[in-house]
């Protein structure tokens, strides 16, 4: 089964994220870390199909993440989307150019969550069948 | 977004921003000593920044605008102090101070569902603030040493035995600092992950650690550090949250409940063994007996552990004094410090949260009525500098808070000609206990008008209220020109405790342990009347004794040796004398909080575990009254 990784160091935003994306991925099993380590320690452990990453984190920046995954040959294909929150716009040039796969800005609707997520899974299988 | 949606996370949200504002309050007061610093304790500032970018991440999530914005306008502004970009000043922790202030208003506000406070004024200072283009000084950035490399790399086998990155990094966190924390790509793709620590474990703990896969080196002195492009946050979250759960505090009452019902249903089993004790041999009671008694120790060590899960630090109370004085002071031009003592100890949160409006009330009374202003504490010969001291300490099962100050005290004969004037009954000896009943009377306030400082329809009268329903104790002592002192004891507990069970005729009672410090036998010939009341010789002195039958109108049993509980220390101390005491159990609490059913001296009721209901003696407050009456007994006989 395909995971959708949750990366925000903040237990009420993972939980926001997950229900959101509930709906449209009813068969996608979630994981959640709440810090950049755990995140690559979760990617590393798991199988993870795409990561939704917030970018100020307390141990690594969301930055450092993207470009470790992005550096790596086995997860440097693993659709990222980053999670941000107003102010870190600058940081929206950075995170394409590191390979983010989409860039949002909180707050997002359920909705645009859904339809940009679904877009990252449109190659996936089983996720466009049930979604 | 949908509203239903967000409702569903708005108590989180709360909560969350709650958290991270006690974070702030913290980080804010020890940002204040570096004051003028080019760069302050980065940890600090780091704290702040994170603890702000957190809120304004959910507050936009819940698209609660006013209090995203601030929350922007403050982490752009630690941002900048972060950078080097801009000095800490006065003016700016003026600011952060606040502006925090306007993000408890607004997030509370929202919370009860009241308009918004404005914080456009808020909001544009503090902008102002991060746009100061003064340059800062120094590079700041201080070289540390990092003698250790230690490398983790997870495995589905480690993380199956609960072995990930974050119980290293805390294991690590024991030993010393962690310096930077870095994933690395190995062979073949494996991922570890590297750490520069200042300290290691011993070499028998490292050799145990390896089988963990966690592996340390020494590093050479030259590479001790990496040269960093980016300013490497510290890491300051002590805890990670990965290894916390948020609880309701409802479900750990309904938890304790159940304890509870164990406590009476076991006592109800000790009744009925005692009963075919007769019946059974020895070598079939026995065993059941021995069982009863493990059971019995589980069962305090249950209690005690739900107990320590209800536990915090009675900083949470203190933290938010500073503010508040620190406000005060400054509108009414006054010179304030608070000095805090023992906000470690732990108490229940129920009591913290009950016990912060009494706490304030009793700091801004402070403020309001006892400490003077700065040329009129010269003229007095005292320091500029008023005091206000906030002490906690635990001993036994009481808690005791105290918040006292160095200011003229409490004026005895305003506060006597106010309570004629209010038409309250002004008893003939005036010491602090008659004090205390007159400023805790309802409706009492030596102000006519309520000022901003005191006031708020929080009166002294809800605060004794409060420290009673709580089944604590309120006490003040008061010296002329030195200052005033409140004293709040509090049980630690309170769902069950150890407590005597006394019979006087008929009818039993029990008294909490923890108020009685002495069970004596007396001689009922040893008894003597003295003026309205009796006394029995004690250590020496004339102890004043009552006899709860009379002063309840039960008829007593009679007989010769009747025994007494002593509460109360050294002058203060009184006997009550009841029949016989029959024994001592674990009794859960149910506190009688209906006004009808209220009697002074009843502390509440319990279930003995056979059905039988025993009043809840309250020992503290039926000696005080003892006291006080022999007072004034003692006073009309002098006059």
């Amino acid at each position: 089964m395909q995971q959708i990784l949750v990366v925000d160091d903040s237990p009420t935003i993972r939980r926001m994220v997950r229900a959101s994306l509930a709906r449209f991925f009813p068969t996608v099993e979630f994981l959640e870390a709440a810090s950049g380590l755990q995140a690559i320690e979760r990617l590393a452990l798991g199988s993870i199909g795409l990561i939704l990453l917030d970018l100020n984190m307390p141990d690594m920046h969301g930055l450092e993440v993207l470009q470790f995954v992005r550096s790596h040959e086995k997860y440097r294909n693993v659709p990222i989307a980053v999670l941000t929150t107003r102010g870190d716009e600058e940081s929206r040039a950075a995170a394409l150019k590191a390979g983010a796969s989409a860039y949002l800005t909180k707050p997002f609707s359920p909705d645009v969550l859904g339809r940009e997520v679904r877009k990252l899974f449109a190659g996936g299988d089983e996720l466009t069948a049930s979604a | 977004m949908g509203d239903e949606f967000l409702d569903r996370f708005l108590n989180d949200y709360y909560a969350e921003s709650e958290e991270h504002l006690a974070t702030i309050r913290r980080a804010l007061l020890s940002l204040e000593g570096g004051v003028g610093q080019a760069r302050p304790d980065a940890a600090v500032t780091e704290e702040l920044f994170r603890s702000f970018h957190s809120i304004k991440g959910i507050a936009a999530m819940v698209e609660h605008r006013e209090a995203e914005a601030l929350a922007h306008e403050m982490e752009s502004y630690l941002r900048a102090i972060r950078d080097g970009q801009v000095r800490v000043t006065t003016v700016g922790i003026e600011g952060l101070i606040t502006g925090t202030r306007r993000l408890e208003l607004a997030v509370s506000a929202h919370r009860s569902g009241q308009p918004q406070p404005d914080t456009t004024e808020a909001v544009s200072s503090l902008r102002a603030l991060s746009t100061n283009d003064e340059a800062g000084a120094g590079t700041g950035a201080s070289a540390v040493a990092a003698p250790w490399r230690c490398v983790f790399t997870p495995s589905p086998a480690l993380l199956a035995r609960g072995i990930n990155v974050d119980l290293v990094r805390s294991r690590l966190r024991e030993h010393g600092e962690i310096l930077r924390a870095q994933p690395l790509i190995g062979d073949a793709g494996a991922i570890s992950f590297e750490f520069f620590v200042t300290a290691a474990p011993e070499a028998d703990v490292r050799d145990e650690w390896a089988a963990d896969g966690i592996v340390f080196d020494t590093v050479d002195a030259a590479d001790a550090l990496p040269p960093v492009a980016a300013p490497v946050p510290a890491d300051t979250s002590v805890l990670s949250s990965g290894h916390y759960v948020r609880v309701d505090l409802a479900k750990l009452d309904d938890l304790m409940r159940m304890i509870g019902d164990l406590v009476i249903m076991r006592a109800r089993l000790v009744d009925g063994l005692a009963a075919v004790e007769a019946h059974v041999p020895a070598s079939v009671w026995r065993p059941l007996q021995e069982t009863t008694s493990g059971i019995e120790r589980h069962l305090r060590d249950l209690r005690e552990g739900v107990m320590r899960v209800r536990l915090v630090p009675v900083g949470e109370i203190f933290r938010r004094m500073p503010f508040v004085v620190r406000d005060l002071a400054r509108d009414s031009g006054r010179r304030v410090k608070v000095e805090m003592r023992g906000q470690e100890t732990q108490i229940d949160k129920f009591l913290v949260e009950r016990m912060m409006d009494p706490a304030l009330h009793l700091v801004r009374n402070a403020m309001a009525h006892g400490l003077e202003p700065v040329d009129e504490r010269i003229a007095a010969g005292k320091p500029p500098e008023g005091t206000i001291w906030l002490t906690a300490s635990a001993a036994g099962e009481v808690a005791t808070i105290e918040i006292s100050d160095d200011g003229r005290g409490i004026n005895a004969d305003r506060v006597v000609s106010r309570a004629r004037a209010l038409g309250l009954t002004v008893p003939a000896l005036i010491d602090d206990g008659a004090l205390l009943d007159l400023i805790c009377s309802p409706g009492f306030s030596t102000r006519e008008e309520s000022d901003r400082a005191s006031g708020r329809g929080f009166g002294m009268a809800v605060v004794r209220r409060t420290v009673q329903e709580l089944g604590g104790l309120l006490r003040l002592s008061t010296e002329p020109g030195r200052g005033v002192k409140f004293t709040v004891e509090l049980p630690l507990t309170l769902a069950i405790t150890d407590a005597l069970l006394a019979r006087i005729g008929a009818q039993q009672f029990a008294v909490p342990q923890a108020a009685v410090r002495e069970v004596v036998e007396l001689e009922e010939g040893a008894i003597r009347r003295l003026e309205d009341g009796e006394v029995v010789p004690y250590r020496g002195m004339a102890l004043p004794v009552v006899r709860l039958s009379r002063l309840l109108g039960i008829e007593s049993a009679g007989g010769r040796r009747p025994h007494a509980f002593i509460v109360g220390q050294g002058a203060a101390a009184v006997g009550l004398i009841v029949d016989r005491i029959v024994g001592q159990r674990e009794i859960v609490v149910r506190s009688t909080v209906d006004p009808l059913i209220r009697v002074a001296g009843v502390a509440g009721a319990t279930d003995l575990g056979d059905g039988r209901v025993v009043l809840i003696l309250d020992a503290g407050a039926i000696a005080r009254a003892v006291r006080q009456r022999a007072a004034s007994a003692a006073r009309t006989a002098t006059a």
